[in-house]
Protein backbone atom coordinates (compact mmCIF):
# COMPACT_ATOMS: atom_id res chain seq x y z
CA UNK A 1 0.00 0.00 0.00
CA UNK A 2 2.50 2.53 1.49
CA UNK A 3 4.91 1.51 -1.86
CA UNK A 4 2.34 2.03 -4.26
CA UNK A 5 0.49 5.10 -2.58
CA UNK A 6 3.96 7.31 -3.12
CA UNK A 7 2.91 10.89 -2.41
CA UNK A 8 -0.37 10.53 -1.71
CA UNK A 9 0.83 8.63 1.45
CA UNK A 10 0.81 11.20 4.31
CA UNK A 11 2.43 9.10 6.62
CA UNK A 12 5.93 10.03 7.12
CA UNK A 13 8.14 7.07 7.36
CA UNK A 14 7.43 5.61 4.23
CA UNK A 15 8.55 8.52 2.39
CA UNK A 16 11.92 9.38 4.23
CA UNK A 17 13.90 7.83 2.26
CA UNK A 18 11.98 8.04 -1.19
CA UNK A 19 14.70 9.58 -2.43
CA UNK A 20 16.96 6.99 -2.53
CA UNK A 21 14.81 4.43 -2.90
CA UNK A 22 12.34 2.76 -4.76
CA UNK A 23 8.67 2.32 -3.75
CA UNK A 24 9.25 -1.13 -2.96
CA UNK A 25 13.00 -1.35 -1.70
CA UNK A 26 11.84 0.85 1.19
CA UNK A 27 8.93 -1.42 2.06
CA UNK A 28 11.03 -4.27 2.32
CA UNK A 29 13.09 -2.20 4.45
CA UNK A 30 10.51 -1.20 7.00
CA UNK A 31 9.69 -4.90 6.97
CA UNK A 32 13.15 -5.92 7.92
CA UNK A 33 13.42 -3.12 10.40
CA UNK A 34 9.69 -4.70 12.31
CA UNK A 35 10.68 -8.05 11.79
CA UNK A 36 14.09 -8.19 13.39
CA UNK A 37 12.55 -6.18 16.57
CA UNK A 38 9.72 -8.43 16.53
CA UNK A 39 11.99 -11.54 16.44
CA UNK A 40 14.56 -10.38 19.46
CA UNK A 41 10.78 -9.70 21.26
CA UNK A 42 9.37 -12.70 21.17
CA UNK A 43 12.04 -15.10 20.47
CA UNK A 44 13.39 -15.03 24.14
CA UNK A 45 9.72 -16.10 25.31
CA UNK A 46 9.89 -18.99 22.74
CA UNK A 47 13.41 -20.17 23.44
CA UNK A 48 11.93 -19.99 27.23
CA UNK A 49 9.13 -22.83 26.35
CA UNK A 50 11.44 -24.64 24.22
CA UNK A 51 13.91 -24.65 27.50
CA UNK A 52 11.09 -25.64 29.12
CA UNK A 53 10.57 -28.68 27.91
CA UNK A 54 13.95 -30.07 26.86
CA UNK A 55 16.23 -32.25 29.14
CA UNK A 56 19.54 -30.98 30.44
CA UNK A 57 21.60 -32.31 27.63
CA UNK A 58 19.27 -31.14 25.61
CA UNK A 59 19.62 -27.92 26.78
CA UNK A 60 23.52 -27.55 27.15
CA UNK A 61 23.93 -28.91 23.42
CA UNK A 62 21.07 -27.41 21.43
CA UNK A 63 20.91 -23.93 22.64
CA UNK A 64 18.41 -22.36 20.34
CA UNK A 65 16.11 -24.80 19.24
CA UNK A 66 13.12 -26.37 19.82
CA UNK A 67 13.73 -29.45 21.95
CA UNK A 68 13.95 -32.82 20.64
CA UNK A 69 11.62 -34.86 23.00
CA UNK A 70 9.01 -33.34 25.06
CA UNK A 71 9.67 -33.25 28.60
CA UNK A 72 6.15 -32.76 30.37
CA UNK A 73 7.77 -33.81 33.53
CA UNK A 74 9.63 -30.33 33.78
CA UNK A 75 6.48 -28.72 34.44
CA UNK A 76 5.30 -31.52 37.10
CA UNK A 77 8.50 -31.23 38.89
CA UNK A 78 8.46 -27.69 38.64
CA UNK A 79 5.14 -27.02 40.14
CA UNK A 80 5.69 -29.38 43.13
CA UNK A 81 9.06 -27.28 43.86
CA UNK A 82 8.72 -24.40 43.32
CA UNK A 83 4.71 -24.49 45.16
CA UNK A 84 3.37 -22.76 42.67
CA UNK A 85 -0.40 -23.47 43.43
CA UNK A 86 0.18 -21.31 46.59
CA UNK A 87 2.14 -18.94 44.85
CA UNK A 88 -0.47 -18.23 42.48
CA UNK A 89 -3.18 -18.35 45.48
CA UNK A 90 -1.29 -15.29 46.77
CA UNK A 91 -0.29 -13.34 44.46
CA UNK A 92 -4.52 -13.11 43.30
CA UNK A 93 -5.46 -12.24 46.85
CA UNK A 94 -3.12 -9.77 47.30
CA UNK A 95 -3.92 -8.21 44.01
CA UNK A 96 -7.37 -8.29 43.93
CA UNK A 97 -7.60 -7.34 47.59
CA UNK A 98 -5.13 -4.06 46.60
CA UNK A 99 -7.23 -3.42 43.65
CA UNK A 100 -10.34 -3.31 45.57
CA UNK A 101 -8.71 -1.19 48.11
CA UNK A 102 -7.66 1.27 45.96
CA UNK A 103 -10.77 1.58 43.80
CA UNK A 104 -13.10 1.82 46.21
CA UNK A 105 -11.35 4.42 48.24
CA UNK A 106 -9.73 6.59 45.63
CA UNK A 107 -12.85 6.64 43.11
CA UNK A 108 -14.95 8.47 46.18
CA UNK A 109 -11.72 10.87 46.84
CA UNK A 110 -11.40 11.77 43.21
CA UNK A 111 -15.18 12.15 43.30
CA UNK A 112 -15.06 14.30 46.08
CA UNK A 113 -12.21 16.46 44.42
CA UNK A 114 -13.90 16.57 41.29
CA UNK A 115 -17.14 17.75 42.31
CA UNK A 116 -17.93 19.07 45.84
CA UNK A 117 -16.27 22.69 47.58
CA UNK A 118 -14.66 22.56 50.64
CA UNK A 119 -11.88 24.22 52.34
CA UNK A 120 -8.85 22.70 51.55
CA UNK A 121 -9.54 21.69 48.76
CA UNK A 122 -7.02 22.68 46.31
CA UNK A 123 -4.23 21.73 49.27
CA UNK A 124 -4.84 17.95 48.96
CA UNK A 125 -4.89 18.43 45.60
CA UNK A 126 -1.75 20.03 45.62
CA UNK A 127 -0.28 17.16 48.15
CA UNK A 128 -1.46 14.45 46.09
CA UNK A 129 -0.08 15.85 42.56
CA UNK A 130 3.44 15.96 44.69
CA UNK A 131 3.49 12.78 45.90
CA UNK A 132 2.40 11.50 42.95
CA UNK A 133 6.13 11.89 41.35
CA UNK A 134 7.34 10.52 44.32
CA UNK A 135 7.72 6.47 43.51
CA UNK A 136 8.16 4.15 47.10
CA UNK A 137 11.04 3.18 46.95
CA UNK A 138 12.80 5.92 48.33
CA UNK A 139 10.77 5.67 51.31
CA UNK A 140 11.22 2.00 52.08
CA UNK A 141 13.03 2.01 55.28
CA UNK A 142 10.55 4.61 57.07
CA UNK A 143 8.18 2.95 55.29
CA UNK A 144 9.25 -0.54 57.03
CA UNK A 145 9.18 0.96 60.29
CA UNK A 146 5.69 2.28 60.03
CA UNK A 147 4.48 -1.42 58.79
CA UNK A 148 6.36 -2.85 61.42
CA UNK A 149 4.93 -0.36 64.11
CA UNK A 150 1.38 -1.63 63.16
CA UNK A 151 1.89 -4.73 63.85
CA UNK A 152 1.08 -5.81 59.89
CA UNK A 153 4.72 -6.76 58.44
CA UNK A 154 5.03 -10.48 56.75
CA UNK A 155 0.86 -10.31 56.04
CA UNK A 156 -1.05 -10.36 52.83
CA UNK A 157 -2.79 -7.47 54.89
CA UNK A 158 -0.24 -5.31 55.22
CA UNK A 159 1.45 -5.32 51.54
CA UNK A 160 -2.30 -4.58 50.11
CA UNK A 161 -2.40 -1.49 52.74
CA UNK A 162 1.47 -0.70 51.42
CA UNK A 163 0.06 -1.29 47.58
CA UNK A 164 -3.03 0.76 47.85
CA UNK A 165 -1.79 3.69 49.76
CA UNK A 166 1.51 4.18 47.39
CA UNK A 167 -0.41 3.97 44.99
CA UNK A 168 -3.64 6.13 45.52
CA UNK A 169 -2.65 9.46 44.61
CA UNK A 170 -1.85 8.75 41.55
CA UNK A 171 -5.32 6.57 41.05
CA UNK A 172 -7.28 9.89 42.31
CA UNK A 173 -5.42 11.89 39.98
CA UNK A 174 -6.54 10.18 37.17
CA UNK A 175 -10.10 9.39 38.45
CA UNK A 176 -10.62 12.93 39.24
CA UNK A 177 -9.99 14.18 35.85
CA UNK A 178 -12.45 11.20 34.66
CA UNK A 179 -15.21 12.46 36.84
CA UNK A 180 -14.48 15.97 35.77
CA UNK A 181 -15.48 15.23 32.02
CA UNK A 182 -18.62 13.80 33.30
CA UNK A 183 -21.49 16.38 32.59
CA UNK A 184 -22.57 17.12 35.85
CA UNK A 185 -26.26 17.68 34.54
CA UNK A 186 -27.08 14.07 35.22
CA UNK A 187 -25.96 14.13 38.83
CA UNK A 188 -28.10 17.77 39.07
CA UNK A 189 -31.07 16.07 38.19
CA UNK A 190 -30.76 13.04 40.55
CA UNK A 191 -29.98 15.04 43.42
CA UNK A 192 -33.11 17.08 42.78
CA UNK A 193 -34.84 13.95 43.19
CA UNK A 194 -34.03 13.40 46.61
CA UNK A 195 -30.41 11.24 45.71
CA UNK A 196 -27.87 12.12 48.30
CA UNK A 197 -24.64 12.23 46.96
CA UNK A 198 -23.28 8.79 47.61
CA UNK A 199 -26.54 7.44 45.90
CA UNK A 200 -25.69 9.78 43.40
CA UNK A 201 -21.76 8.37 43.42
CA UNK A 202 -22.97 5.07 43.35
CA UNK A 203 -25.66 4.95 40.85
CA UNK A 204 -25.17 7.50 38.70
CA UNK A 205 -21.59 8.43 38.68
CA UNK A 206 -19.48 5.05 38.67
CA UNK A 207 -21.58 3.45 35.89
CA UNK A 208 -20.61 6.31 33.73
CA UNK A 209 -16.84 5.87 34.61
CA UNK A 210 -16.12 2.05 33.63
CA UNK A 211 -13.83 3.02 31.51
CA UNK A 212 -11.81 5.20 34.13
CA UNK A 213 -11.83 2.52 36.39
CA UNK A 214 -10.97 0.25 34.09
CA UNK A 215 -8.07 1.92 32.98
CA UNK A 216 -6.75 2.25 36.77
CA UNK A 217 -7.57 -1.77 37.27
CA UNK A 218 -5.66 -2.56 34.42
CA UNK A 219 -2.86 -0.37 35.40
CA UNK A 220 -2.32 -0.59 39.03
CA UNK A 221 -3.53 -4.68 38.64
CA UNK A 222 -0.57 -5.07 36.18
CA UNK A 223 1.65 -3.35 38.80
CA UNK A 224 0.49 -5.39 41.68
CA UNK A 225 0.92 -8.62 39.90
CA UNK A 226 4.23 -8.16 39.15
CA UNK A 227 5.69 -6.34 41.74
CA UNK A 228 8.46 -7.45 43.55
CA UNK A 229 10.65 -5.19 45.43
CA UNK A 230 7.75 -3.93 48.17
CA UNK A 231 7.02 -7.97 48.55
CA UNK A 232 10.34 -8.75 49.06
CA UNK A 233 10.76 -6.04 51.87
CA UNK A 234 7.26 -6.67 53.51
CA UNK A 235 6.67 -10.23 53.00
CA UNK A 236 9.22 -12.81 54.18
CA UNK A 237 7.44 -15.52 55.11
CA UNK A 238 7.40 -18.63 52.48
CA UNK A 239 3.99 -19.12 52.50
CA UNK A 240 2.64 -15.74 51.86
CA UNK A 241 4.91 -15.09 48.90
CA UNK A 242 3.80 -13.89 45.56
CA UNK A 243 4.91 -15.25 42.02
CA UNK A 244 8.40 -13.09 42.09
CA UNK A 245 9.32 -13.84 45.25
CA UNK A 246 8.51 -17.61 45.04
CA UNK A 247 10.37 -17.55 41.97
CA UNK A 248 13.61 -15.94 43.01
CA UNK A 249 13.61 -18.37 45.96
CA UNK A 250 12.76 -20.99 43.77
CA UNK A 251 16.02 -20.24 41.72
CA UNK A 252 18.17 -19.10 44.76
CA UNK A 253 17.25 -22.53 46.44
CA UNK A 254 18.03 -25.33 43.69
CA UNK A 255 21.00 -23.85 41.58
CA UNK A 256 21.20 -26.95 39.09
CA UNK A 257 17.83 -27.48 37.78
CA UNK A 258 17.85 -25.32 34.90
CA UNK A 259 15.32 -26.76 33.38
CA UNK A 260 12.41 -26.49 36.22
CA UNK A 261 13.74 -23.09 35.86
CA UNK A 262 12.77 -22.85 32.55
CA UNK A 263 9.42 -24.69 33.13
CA UNK A 264 8.40 -22.61 36.33
CA UNK A 265 9.01 -19.25 34.39
CA UNK A 266 6.82 -20.93 31.35
CA UNK A 267 4.41 -21.69 33.57
CA UNK A 268 3.86 -18.38 35.36
CA UNK A 269 4.46 -16.47 31.78
CA UNK A 270 2.18 -18.19 29.61
CA UNK A 271 -1.16 -17.06 31.33
CA UNK A 272 -0.12 -13.68 31.29
CA UNK A 273 0.67 -14.03 27.75
CA UNK A 274 -2.63 -15.71 26.88
CA UNK A 275 -4.89 -12.93 28.74
CA UNK A 276 -2.99 -9.96 26.91
CA UNK A 277 -3.18 -11.29 23.65
CA UNK A 278 -6.77 -12.16 24.46
CA UNK A 279 -7.52 -8.47 25.41
CA UNK A 280 -4.78 -6.64 24.20
CA UNK A 281 -6.53 -3.82 23.34
CA UNK A 282 -7.77 -3.34 26.95
CA UNK A 283 -4.32 -3.72 27.87
CA UNK A 284 -2.88 -1.18 25.61
CA UNK A 285 -5.55 1.84 26.04
CA UNK A 286 -5.59 0.86 29.67
CA UNK A 287 -1.76 0.77 30.51
CA UNK A 288 -0.89 4.26 28.25
CA UNK A 289 -4.49 5.96 29.15
CA UNK A 290 -3.60 5.74 32.24
CA UNK A 291 -0.21 7.20 31.31
CA UNK A 292 -1.65 9.84 29.01
CA UNK A 293 -4.40 10.79 31.25
CA UNK A 294 -1.99 11.64 33.69
CA UNK B 1 -16.04 12.96 55.20
CA UNK B 2 -15.38 11.32 51.73
CA UNK B 3 -12.21 12.33 51.79
CA UNK B 4 -11.30 10.31 54.60
CA UNK B 5 -9.91 7.16 54.19
CA UNK B 6 -7.83 7.81 51.03
CA UNK B 7 -6.44 10.90 53.52
CA UNK B 8 -5.34 8.38 55.92
CA UNK B 9 -4.03 6.05 53.74
CA UNK B 10 -1.80 8.69 52.13
CA UNK B 11 -0.61 10.14 55.34
CA UNK B 12 0.26 6.97 56.65
CA UNK B 13 1.96 5.29 53.55
CA UNK B 14 3.43 8.40 52.06
CA UNK B 15 3.18 11.57 54.35
CA UNK B 16 5.00 9.81 57.19
CA UNK B 17 7.67 7.87 55.77
CA UNK B 18 8.98 10.89 54.05
CA UNK B 19 8.98 12.91 56.92
CA UNK B 20 10.55 10.25 59.22
CA UNK B 21 12.59 9.13 56.75
CA UNK B 22 14.35 12.30 57.30
CA UNK B 23 14.30 12.63 60.55
CA UNK B 24 16.10 8.86 60.94
CA UNK B 25 18.66 9.91 58.26
CA UNK B 26 20.37 12.20 61.27
CA UNK B 27 20.43 9.61 63.52
CA UNK B 28 22.42 5.91 64.05
CA UNK B 29 19.98 3.17 64.34
CA UNK B 30 19.86 -0.80 64.29
CA UNK B 31 16.27 -0.65 64.37
CA UNK B 32 15.60 -2.08 67.78
CA UNK B 33 17.55 -0.25 70.10
CA UNK B 34 16.43 3.71 70.44
CA UNK B 35 18.46 5.57 67.68
CA UNK B 36 20.89 7.60 68.39
CA UNK B 37 21.15 11.49 67.07
CA UNK B 38 24.21 12.04 65.37
CA UNK B 39 23.88 15.23 63.14
CA UNK B 40 24.95 15.21 59.70
CA UNK B 41 27.49 12.08 59.83
CA UNK B 42 25.50 9.84 57.92
CA UNK B 43 25.55 12.11 55.00
CA UNK B 44 29.43 12.72 55.52
CA UNK B 45 30.26 9.44 55.04
CA UNK B 46 27.92 8.78 52.71
CA UNK B 47 30.20 11.23 50.71
CA UNK B 48 33.29 10.98 51.93
CA UNK B 49 33.82 7.21 52.89
CA UNK B 50 31.39 4.85 50.94
CA UNK B 51 33.09 4.14 47.74
CA UNK B 52 30.66 1.95 47.07
CA UNK B 53 27.93 4.14 47.45
CA UNK B 54 29.72 6.58 44.72
CA UNK B 55 29.70 3.71 42.46
CA UNK B 56 26.04 3.45 43.34
CA UNK B 57 25.56 6.57 42.64
CA UNK B 58 28.16 6.87 39.18
CA UNK B 59 25.67 3.26 37.91
CA UNK B 60 22.56 4.75 38.89
CA UNK B 61 23.07 8.07 36.78
CA UNK B 62 24.52 6.08 33.75
CA UNK B 63 21.09 3.63 33.92
CA UNK B 64 18.95 6.69 34.19
CA UNK B 65 20.16 8.75 31.62
CA UNK B 66 20.89 5.44 28.92
CA UNK B 67 17.19 4.06 29.50
CA UNK B 68 15.48 7.22 29.34
CA UNK B 69 17.21 8.38 25.86
CA UNK B 70 17.02 5.07 24.23
CA UNK B 71 13.49 3.69 25.56
CA UNK B 72 11.77 6.90 24.07
CA UNK B 73 14.15 7.35 20.71
CA UNK B 74 13.64 3.37 19.93
CA UNK B 75 9.78 4.00 20.47
CA UNK B 76 9.44 7.19 18.75
CA UNK B 77 11.05 4.83 15.64
CA UNK B 78 9.68 1.93 16.00
CA UNK B 79 6.25 4.01 16.21
CA UNK B 80 6.63 5.84 12.96
CA UNK B 81 7.24 2.47 11.38
CA UNK B 82 3.93 0.94 12.89
CA UNK B 83 2.03 3.79 11.69
CA UNK B 84 1.81 3.37 8.01
CA UNK B 85 -0.48 1.42 6.79
CA UNK B 86 0.96 -2.08 5.64
CA UNK B 87 0.15 -5.45 6.50
CA UNK B 88 0.66 -7.12 9.81
CA UNK B 89 0.76 -3.90 11.19
CA UNK B 90 -1.22 -4.98 14.43
CA UNK B 91 0.78 -8.24 14.63
CA UNK B 92 4.09 -6.22 15.17
CA UNK B 93 2.60 -3.71 17.38
CA UNK B 94 1.02 -6.20 19.71
CA UNK B 95 4.33 -8.52 19.70
CA UNK B 96 6.46 -4.98 20.38
CA UNK B 97 4.23 -4.65 23.21
CA UNK B 98 4.28 -7.67 24.68
CA UNK B 99 7.43 -7.44 27.27
CA UNK B 100 5.77 -4.41 29.20
CA UNK B 101 3.41 -7.07 30.49
CA UNK B 102 5.68 -9.10 32.04
CA UNK B 103 7.20 -8.90 35.47
CA UNK B 104 10.78 -7.66 36.13
CA UNK B 105 11.57 -10.97 37.66
CA UNK B 106 10.44 -12.81 35.23
CA UNK B 107 12.23 -10.67 32.46
CA UNK B 108 15.43 -10.52 34.89
CA UNK B 109 15.70 -14.46 35.23
CA UNK B 110 14.92 -14.71 31.38
CA UNK B 111 17.77 -11.95 30.27
CA UNK B 112 20.13 -13.86 32.95
CA UNK B 113 19.56 -17.48 30.63
CA UNK B 114 20.01 -15.45 27.35
CA UNK B 115 23.68 -14.49 28.75
CA UNK B 116 24.64 -17.41 30.33
CA UNK B 117 28.04 -18.35 29.26
CA UNK B 118 27.16 -22.17 28.62
CA UNK B 119 23.63 -22.36 27.39
CA UNK B 120 22.66 -18.92 26.87
CA UNK B 121 21.06 -17.83 23.55
CA UNK B 122 22.90 -14.50 22.76
CA UNK B 123 26.47 -16.20 22.90
CA UNK B 124 24.94 -19.18 20.68
CA UNK B 125 23.34 -16.79 18.48
CA UNK B 126 26.92 -14.92 18.16
CA UNK B 127 28.44 -18.24 17.30
CA UNK B 128 25.97 -18.94 14.35
CA UNK B 129 27.05 -15.75 13.31
CA UNK B 130 29.91 -16.06 13.48
CA UNK B 131 30.89 -13.90 15.92
CA UNK B 132 32.54 -15.74 18.13
CA UNK B 133 35.25 -12.77 18.96
CA UNK B 134 32.05 -11.34 20.47
CA UNK B 135 31.25 -14.37 23.01
CA UNK B 136 31.77 -13.66 26.82
CA UNK B 137 29.85 -14.08 30.27
CA UNK B 138 28.06 -11.15 30.05
CA UNK B 139 27.13 -10.42 33.56
CA UNK B 140 30.04 -11.88 35.52
CA UNK B 141 32.28 -9.43 32.71
CA UNK B 142 32.56 -6.14 34.59
CA UNK B 143 32.82 -4.34 31.15
CA UNK B 144 29.76 -5.87 30.17
CA UNK B 145 27.84 -6.10 33.42
CA UNK B 146 25.72 -2.74 33.52
CA UNK B 147 24.91 -2.07 29.46
CA UNK B 148 23.46 -5.91 29.45
CA UNK B 149 20.87 -4.94 32.36
CA UNK B 150 20.29 -1.36 31.02
CA UNK B 151 19.15 -3.29 27.91
CA UNK B 152 17.39 -5.60 29.30
CA UNK B 153 15.03 -2.80 30.90
CA UNK B 154 15.01 -1.32 27.83
CA UNK B 155 13.99 -4.23 26.08
CA UNK B 156 11.28 -4.34 28.17
CA UNK B 157 9.84 -0.82 28.15
CA UNK B 158 10.23 -0.04 24.40
CA UNK B 159 6.71 -1.25 23.28
CA UNK B 160 5.27 1.11 25.88
CA UNK B 161 6.72 4.20 24.48
CA UNK B 162 5.96 3.04 21.09
CA UNK B 163 2.42 2.85 21.59
CA UNK B 164 2.36 6.36 24.07
CA UNK B 165 4.48 8.08 19.97
CA UNK B 166 1.99 6.06 17.67
CA UNK B 167 -1.13 7.65 19.73
CA UNK B 168 0.73 10.82 19.48
CA UNK B 169 1.14 10.51 15.81
CA UNK B 170 -2.50 9.07 15.44
CA UNK B 171 -3.61 12.94 16.86
CA UNK B 172 -2.15 14.84 13.87
CA UNK B 173 -4.54 15.95 11.43
CA UNK B 174 -3.66 13.92 8.39
CA UNK B 175 -4.33 17.05 5.95
CA UNK B 176 -1.09 19.19 7.73
CA UNK B 177 0.63 16.54 5.63
CA UNK B 178 -1.29 16.83 2.75
CA UNK B 179 -0.78 20.70 2.49
CA UNK B 180 2.89 20.12 3.73
CA UNK B 181 3.12 18.04 0.09
CA UNK B 182 2.07 20.22 -2.19
CA UNK B 183 3.84 22.95 -1.39
CA UNK B 184 6.86 20.49 -1.82
CA UNK B 185 8.17 20.01 1.62
CA UNK B 186 10.94 16.69 1.73
CA UNK B 187 9.97 14.10 4.24
CA UNK B 188 13.01 15.18 6.62
CA UNK B 189 10.82 18.70 6.59
CA UNK B 190 7.13 17.02 7.00
CA UNK B 191 9.02 14.98 10.44
CA UNK B 192 11.24 17.84 11.87
CA UNK B 193 8.66 20.71 11.24
CA UNK B 194 5.34 19.16 11.49
CA UNK B 195 5.23 15.62 13.86
CA UNK B 196 7.95 16.66 16.19
CA UNK B 197 6.50 19.94 17.21
CA UNK B 198 3.03 18.42 17.34
CA UNK B 199 4.41 15.14 19.25
CA UNK B 200 5.57 17.85 22.29
CA UNK B 201 3.01 16.89 24.60
CA UNK B 202 3.58 13.04 24.10
CA UNK B 203 7.00 13.54 24.35
CA UNK B 204 6.66 14.79 27.60
CA UNK B 205 4.65 12.71 28.88
CA UNK B 206 6.74 9.84 27.76
CA UNK B 207 10.02 10.93 29.21
CA UNK B 208 8.58 11.76 31.93
CA UNK B 209 7.52 8.58 32.76
CA UNK B 210 10.76 7.07 31.54
CA UNK B 211 12.51 9.72 34.07
CA UNK B 212 10.10 8.87 37.20
CA UNK B 213 11.04 5.11 37.72
CA UNK B 214 14.58 5.58 36.08
CA UNK B 215 16.42 6.17 39.47
CA UNK B 216 14.50 3.49 41.29
CA UNK B 217 12.83 1.04 38.99
CA UNK B 218 16.08 -0.70 38.66
CA UNK B 219 16.33 -3.00 41.45
CA UNK B 220 14.72 -5.88 40.26
CA UNK B 221 16.98 -6.16 37.75
CA UNK B 222 20.07 -5.70 39.42
CA UNK B 223 19.17 -8.09 42.28
CA UNK B 224 18.51 -10.87 40.29
CA UNK B 225 20.65 -10.37 37.03
CA UNK B 226 24.10 -9.87 39.19
CA UNK B 227 22.62 -8.68 42.90
CA UNK B 228 25.14 -5.85 42.47
CA UNK B 229 28.49 -7.53 41.06
CA UNK B 230 30.90 -8.35 39.37
CA UNK B 231 32.88 -5.78 42.48
CA UNK B 232 29.78 -3.41 42.19
CA UNK B 233 30.09 -2.64 38.97
CA UNK B 234 26.89 -2.94 38.90
CA UNK B 235 25.68 -1.81 42.39
CA UNK B 236 23.00 1.06 42.30
CA UNK B 237 21.74 3.21 45.15
CA UNK B 238 19.06 1.36 46.00
CA UNK B 239 20.64 -2.13 45.80
CA UNK B 240 23.05 -1.06 48.17
CA UNK B 241 20.59 1.04 50.25
CA UNK B 242 18.79 -2.52 50.95
CA UNK B 243 21.84 -4.01 52.10
CA UNK B 244 23.20 -1.81 54.50
CA UNK B 245 19.58 -1.97 55.99
CA UNK B 246 18.47 -5.32 55.78
CA UNK B 247 21.75 -7.09 55.93
CA UNK B 248 23.69 -4.93 58.20
CA UNK B 249 21.01 -3.43 60.27
CA UNK B 250 22.07 0.38 59.57
CA UNK B 251 18.80 1.84 59.36
CA UNK B 252 19.91 5.40 60.04
CA UNK B 253 22.76 5.24 57.13
CA UNK B 254 20.18 3.85 54.40
CA UNK B 255 17.93 6.21 55.34
CA UNK B 256 20.43 8.91 54.56
CA UNK B 257 21.15 7.35 51.25
CA UNK B 258 16.99 6.97 50.34
CA UNK B 259 16.35 11.14 51.26
CA UNK B 260 19.40 11.77 49.01
CA UNK B 261 17.53 9.47 46.33
CA UNK B 262 14.00 11.29 47.51
CA UNK B 263 15.39 14.88 46.66
CA UNK B 264 17.28 13.89 43.60
CA UNK B 265 14.28 12.31 42.03
CA UNK B 266 11.65 15.09 43.32
CA UNK B 267 13.73 18.28 42.53
CA UNK B 268 14.39 16.01 38.89
CA UNK B 269 10.33 15.47 38.68
CA UNK B 270 9.55 19.20 39.29
CA UNK B 271 12.15 20.86 37.54
CA UNK B 272 11.36 18.75 34.53
CA UNK B 273 7.56 19.43 34.50
CA UNK B 274 8.09 23.10 35.73
CA UNK B 275 10.24 23.21 31.99
CA UNK B 276 7.67 21.34 30.09
CA UNK B 277 4.75 23.97 31.84
CA UNK B 278 6.70 26.87 30.42
CA UNK B 279 7.09 25.57 26.83
CA UNK B 280 4.20 24.45 24.38
CA UNK B 281 2.79 21.66 27.24
CA UNK B 282 0.34 22.36 29.68
CA UNK B 283 0.53 20.03 32.55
Amino acid sequence: MASAAGHKNPDIFSDLFSKHFSGRLKLLLVYAILIIATVQTIYPLFWMVFGSLKTDADLFNNVWGPPRTMIWQNYIDAWRIADLGARIGNSIIITALSLTVLLIVSSIAAYALARLQFPGRQAIFLIILATMMIPPEVTVIPLFIVVRTLGILNSRFGLVFVYAGTSMAFSIFLLRGFFMSIPPELEDAALVDGANRLQVFWYVVLPLARPGLATVAIFQGMFFWNEFFLAFIFIRQAELQTIPLGLVNFFYRYSADWTLYFAALSMVTIPVIVLYVGMQRWFIEGLTAGAVKS
Amino acid sequence: MMLTPAIILLVIFVLIPIVYGFYLSFHRWDGFNSPEFIGTRNYIRLIERDDVFLKAVTNTIIFAISVVLVKNLLGLFLALLVNQKIKGVIFFRTALFLPVTLSFVVIGLLWSWIYNPTFGLLNAGLELLGLDGLIRAWLSDQATALGAIITVDIWKWTGFHMVLFLAGLQSIPKDLYEVAIIDGASAWTRLTRITLPLLAPVTFISVLLSLNGAFVRNFELVFVMTDGGPNHTTEVVLTHLVTQAFRFGKLGYASAMGFALFVVVAVIAFTYIRIGRSGTYNF
